[in-house]
C-alpha cells in the first residue's frame, strides 16, 4: 500500500511539472505562417551583448542599428560614402571634428537625445572599469587611450596616474545640447565613416543606472532607432515592433521582426524549408549550398527559383588569406612560388560556391578605391604552376616540408586539403595542422609560435576604408603574425592617417599594397579569395541586403 | 536512515570542493583567450582592464578562494562571453529548460522501456520478444543526431501538413515532442534490456517457484514478486540516466534550437568562458550527488536488505 502512494505522489509531480511547464511555454509564440508586415528571420548566434559599449560581433551590431539611429549611416556601395543620420551635418577641420545633432532624435520615452547622451556613452565605453573589447575603436581620439589604461591608480607600466584628470582630458566634448567636438590624435579622414560603429552608438544613461548590467533586457532597454526591442528570450529568441514615433517612421514598412536564434545550418535550412522562417541568415551546410542555387538560378544578388526561394549573395569588405611565418619562409621566391600554386578561381567555384572573388591583393576589391589600390597587386587567380616553378628554381636553400596551420572547421580543412595538393606541384609537402579555434589564436601570437610555417585567418573590416586592413601588417600590428616588419611600409601607412584627399590616399595605398602582394612585394601573406555574405530569402521578403560592412537595415525591408 | 542520509549530505561538501579544484585547473592548462572571440588582437591595456574586471591578473589560489567563496554564497560570477549575464542567470534561464526536456524523455522511456521489458521477459522467445528486442538492440544502436535528424525530416518537414510539428524551438507543447522522442530513445532502450534481462533471473528465482506452488494467481505473482524484485536494476541505472537527461544535451539542443543548459555547457568550454564552465559543472555534479542519494534511498524501500546494511 505504501509502494503505490509514493508512486502516485511522483506521478502527480511529474504531471505539475508538465502542466506548469507548458503554461509557461506557450506565452509569446511565434507565428508559423506568413503574415505581411512581420519578417520571421534566423540569426546564427544569440548577440553577446547589447550595451553598445560591449558589443564586439556582428550579430549584437545588426540588431542595435535597428535599435538606434547611428549618428552617420553609410551609402550604398563600393563608396559608402557617409550620410546624415543622427547627426545632421559635421565638419571636419584637421584633427577636429564638430557634429551637428537632429533635434528630433529621441528615445522611446521621448526625450531628446543631445550631445550629452555621447559623451556620456564613449567615456563609458573607455573606462577601464566597463573592461569594453572595443575601446580602442576610439583610441584615435586625443587622451582616449591614456584614459582607457589608467586602472586603478596605475598606466600599463605601472606608473601613477589620475583616472579623474585623465577622463576630462579626453578629446570628446559637448558644445552644447546639440552640437558634439570631437578632438583626434591625427586628421583620420576615414573617421566620419567610423562613426557608423556600433561602438558610436550611445547608452541611456537613467537606464544603466537604474538597471546596472541588465539594461540591455528587454523592458529596461531603451533605444532611439526605428525599432523597438519586444522580447528577448536568451538562446532562443527576439522580436523588435516598429517605433511609430521614430523621425522617419513612415518610410518603415516592418510592423514586427522575430529572430528565431538557431546556430545549426540543418536545423535553420529545415526551418526554412518548411516555412517557419522566410529568411535565413545562419546558413545552410556547404553540401546543400547547390540546390539552392539550382532554386534561384544560380544568379546573383535575390534572383527568385521556382520555388519563390533564394540564395542572395552580397560583396562583403573582408579577405581570407594566407599568412607566412617569414622567419620560417625566408626566401620570397619561395613564398611567391607558394602563392602562384594555388588555383583561387577552383576553390571558390567548388569549395567555398558562394560567388567569392579570387583575391587579386589584400584590400578588398568591393572597398572604395580598391581596384587602384589593387593595381599592381598580381596574386593570379587561376594556378600558374610553370610560373611557380620558374620562382621556385631561384630559391637557394627550399623549405620543402612545411607545416601548415590552421582551425579545426571543415570548410577550412578543405581549402587546406586543395592547397596542399597544388604546393605538391612545385615540390613542397605540406603538413596541416588543425588547432581549435582559441589555442590557435594564441598559437600565433604574435610572434607565431616557431613551428607555424603557414596560416589561415581572415579580417572583415570593421569600417569602409583601406586603411582597417593595411594597418594589421605594420611592425607592431597585434593581428601581424608573421614576423614580417618593413619600416617604409609603416611610414605610408602612417602618412595615410595624415591625408585626408581620398585620391591622394588611394595612391599612398596602392604603394603600400604593393609592398604587401605586387611583383616585387615581401608577400609576408598571401590573400585567397575575398568575402561574401550568404543568406536564404524567400520571395515574400522585398529589399533586403546584407551591408558590406554586415549589418542588416530593417527599415528598408518589407514582408508582402 | 537520516544519519544515514546526513552524512551523505555532509560528504558532498569536499567531494563538490574537489570537482571544482579539478575544473579550475584543467579549465586554465587549456590555452586560449576568454576575450579574444574573433581573430582581432586585443590590445594590452584593454586586456589587462579585462583580467582586473574578472580577477583574472590575481594568482590562481586566490581566484580559486574568490570562486569558492562565490559557490558558498549562491554567487556563480558573471560571464566572461555573454557579458550582461551572470551565470546564476543562465543557470535560472537555461536549466529549467532542459530539465523539462529530460523529465518528458525519461518519461517517455520509462513508460514504453519498461512494458516493452516486462512483456518481453514474460513471452520469452516469442515472436513479440524477438520483434521488441530487435527494435531495442537496433535502436540502441542509432546515434541520437540520426534520430533527430530523421524525426525532422518526417515529422517537421516531409508530413508538416499532417503533424504540424514545428522543426526547431520549444514554443508549445508541440514542440517539445520530437525532441523528448529522440533525447528519450537510448534510455528506453537501455530500460527495455535491463528490466528484460532481471525479468528472466528473478523468474528463476525458488520464491517464485513457492509462490507458484502455494497457488497464487500468476498476475499476483508478476505483479508483487517478480515486478518488484526487478525493478532495482532498473532503479540504479535510473539515477545517472536522470542526471544525464536533465544535464542537457548538447546534440538534441543543438539540433532542435533547444536553449537549454547542455549547449551552453560546451559552448561555455570552446568560449573559455570559466565562470560558466565551473558553474554549470557545480550544479551538475549537485544533481549527480543528490541523484544517487534519492537512490539509495529508494532501494532502502525496494530492497530491505540494504536498509539494514546501513543503519
Amino acid at each position: 500500500m505504501r509502494n503505490r502512494s509514493i508512486v502516485r505522489a511522483g506521478l502527480a509531480g511529474i504531471l505539475a511539472v508538465i502542466v506548469v511547464g507548458s503554461s509557461t511555454a506557450a506565452t509569446g509564440k511565434f507565428g508559423q505562417s506568413q503574415k505581411a508586415g512581420v519578417l520571421r528571420m534566423s540569426i546564427g548566434a544569440e548577440p553577446p551583448s547589447l550595451d553598445a559599449g560591449l558589443a564586439t560581433d556582428t550579430t549584437s551590431s545588426s540588431i542595435l542599428f535597428n535599435l538606434m539611429d547611428p549618428l552617420i549611416r553609410l551609402g550604398p556601395g563600393p563608396a559608402l560614402k557617409p550620410l546624415p543620420g543622427a547627426a545632421a551635418s559635421w565638419k571636419v577641420k584637421g584633427a577636429t571634428v564638430t557634429l551637428n545633432l537632429r533635434k528630433n532624435v529621441r528615445w522611446w520615452n521621448g526625450k531628446p537625445t543631445t550631445a550629452q547622451d555621447y559623451v556620456y556613452s564613449w567615456l563609458r565605453t573607455l573606462s577601464s572599469a566597463l573592461g569594453a573589447d572595443y575601446a580602442y575603436q576610439f583610441f584615435g581620439v586625443k587622451g582616449a587611450e591614456a584614459y582607457n589604461s589608467c586602472a586603478g591608480g596605475k598606466d600599463a607600466k605601472g606608473n601613477a596616474c589620475d583616472e579623474a584628470a585623465l577622463r576630462n582630458a579626453v578629446g570628446i566634448k559637448a558644445l552644447n545640447k546639440w552640437t558634439l567636438r570631437i578632438t583626434l590624435t591625427s586628421p583620420q579622414p576615414w573617421f566620419i565613416q567610423q562613426l557608423s560603429h556600433t561602438s558610436f552608438l550611445p547608452v541611456y544613461k537613467p537606464a544603466v543606472d537604474q538597471y546596472g548590467n541588465k539594461f540591455t533586457e528587454a523592458g529596461n532597454f531603451m533605444g532611439n532607432g526605428p525599432f523597438k526591442l519586444a522580447s528577448w528570450k536568451h538562446d532562443a529568441s527576439l522580436a523588435l515592433t516598429k517605433n511609430t514615433k521614430w523621425r522617419n517612421a513612415g518610410s518603415v514598412k516592418l510592423k514586427r521582426i522575430e529572430m528565431q536564434i538557431i546556430t545549426d545550418g540543418t536545423t535553420a535550412e529545415n526551418a526554412f524549408d518548411a516555412g517557419n522562417i522566410d529568411l535565413n541568415t545562419t546558413g545552410v551546410p556547404p553540401s546543400d549550398i547547390p540546390k539552392y542555387k539550382k532554386l534561384a538560378g544560380g544568379s546573383r544578388n535575390g534572383a527568385l527559383g521556382p520555388a519563390g526561394k533564394a540564395i542572395q549573395i552580397d560583396p562583403a569588405l573582408g579577405t581570407y588569406y594566407y599568412g607566412f611565418n617569414v622567419k620560417n619562409i625566408s626566401d620570397v621566391n619561395q613564398r611567391r612560388a607558394m602563392a602562384f600554386a594555388i588555383d583561387r578561381k577552383a576553390i571558390a567555384k567548388y569549395i567555398t560556391q558562394t560567388g567569392q572573388v579570387p583575391a587579386k591583393g589584400f584590400t578588398p576589391g568591393g572597398i572604395a578605391g580598391g581596384p587602384t589600390i589593387d593595381k599592381n597587386s598580381f596574386m593570379p587567380a587561376s594556378h600558374q604552376t610553370s610560373k611557380a616553378q620558374d620562382f621556385m628554381s631561384k630559391v637557394a636553400n627550399p623549405k620543402k616540408d612545411i607545416k601548415l596551420y590552421i582551425n579545426n572547421s571543415p570548410a577550412h580543412i578543405k581549402i587546406a586539403t586543395a592547397i596542399q595538393a597544388f604546393w605538391k606541384g612545385i615540390g613542397i609537402t605540406a603538413s596541416i595542422k588543425i588547432q581549435e579555434w582559441k589555442q590557435y589564436l594564441q598559437f600565433l601570437g604574435p610572434p607565431p609560435n616557431s613551428d607555424v610555417d603557414v596560416y589561415r585567418l581572415g579580417w572583415i573590416y570593421d569600417f569602409p576604408d583601406a586603411y582597417n586592413g593595411l594597418v594589421l601588417w605594420t611592425c607592431d600590428s597585434g593581428n601581424n603574425n608573421t614576423n614580417w616588419c618593413n619600416k617604409k611600409y609603416d611610414s605610408l601607412i602612417n602618412q595615410a592617417t595624415k591625408t585626408p584627399d581620398f585620391d591622394k590616399r588611394v595612391l599612398l595605398y596602392q604603394k603600400a599594397e604593393s609592398i604587401l602582394t605586387g611583383a616585387n612585394g615581401d608577400l609576408p601573406i598571401m590573400p585567397i579569395y575575398w568575402y561574401t555574405f550568404v543568406v536564404y530569402v524567400h520571395k515574400n521578403v522585398h529589399g533586403f541586403l546584407t551591408a558590406p560592412t554586415s549589418q542588416y537595415d530593417f527599415t528598408k525591408v518589407s514582408v508582402s | 536512515m537520516l544519519k544515514f542520509i546526513v552524512r551523505r549530505v555532509v560528504w558532498t561538501v569536499p567531494v563538490i570542493l574537489l570537482v571544482i579544484l579539478m575544473t579550475f585547473v584543467m579549465m586554465r592548462q587549456i590555452k586560449g583567450n576568454p576575450f579574444q572571440v574573433t581573430e582581432r588582437a586585443v590590445p594590452p591595456s584593454i586586456q589587462r582592464n579585462l583580467d582586473r574586471k574578472y580577477h583574472l591578473d590575481k594568482p590562481w589560489y586566490i581566484q580559486y578562494a574568490y570562486y569558492v567563496k562565490g559557490v558558498a554564497t549562491f554567487d556563480l560570477g558573471p560571464s566572461l562571453v555573454q557579458r550582461n549575464q551572470t551565470v546564476n542567470d543562465v543557470i535560472k534561464e537555461h536549466f529549467p529548460v532542459s530539465l523539462k526536456l529530460g523529465l518528458f524523455a525519461m518519461i517517455w522511456a520509462v513508460l514504453l522501456g519498461i512494458p516493452l521489458g516486462v512483456f518481453s521477459a514474460l513471452k520469452q522467445n516469442s515472436i513479440f520478444d524477438y520483434a521488441a528486442m530487435g527494435f531495442v538492440n537496433s535502436g540502441y544502436a542509432l546515434p541520437n543526431f540520426l534520430i533527430s535528424t530523421l524525426l525532422i525530416y518526417f515529422f517537421a518537414v516531409k508530413w508538416r501538413g499532417v503533424t504540424g510539428f514545428p522543426t526547431n524551438g520549444f514554443e508549445g507543447w508541440h514542440a517539445w515532442i520530437l525532441p523528448a522522442l529522440a533525447l528519450g530513445h537510448a534510455p528506453m532502450t537501455v530500460f527495455a534490456r535491463i528490466v528484460r534481462g532481471s525479468m528472466l533471473e528473478t523468474l528463476q528465482q525458488d520464491y517464485i517457484r513457492t509462490a507458484k506452488a502455494k497457488g497464487l494467481r500468476w498476475r499476483r505473482v508478476v505483479g508483487v514478486h517478480v515486478l518488484r524484485n526487478s525493478m532495482i536494476p532498473a532503479v540504479t541505472a535510473a539515477a545517472p540516466l536522470l542526471g544525464f537527461l536533465i544535464a542537457g544535451s548538447f546534440i538534441v539542443e543543438f539540433i532542435f534550437g533547444i536553449p537549454g543548459i547542455g549547449r551552453y555547457f560546451v559552448n561555455s568550454i570552446t568560449g573559455r568562458d570559466y565562470s560558466v564552465t565551473m558553474g554549470i559543472t557545480v550544479m551538475l555534479s549537485v544533481i549527480i550527488i543528490v541523484a544517487n542519494l534519492v537512490v539509495d534511498v529508494l532501494y532502502g524501500y525496494l530492497d530491505p536488505r540494504t536498509r539494514d546494511a546501513r543503519a
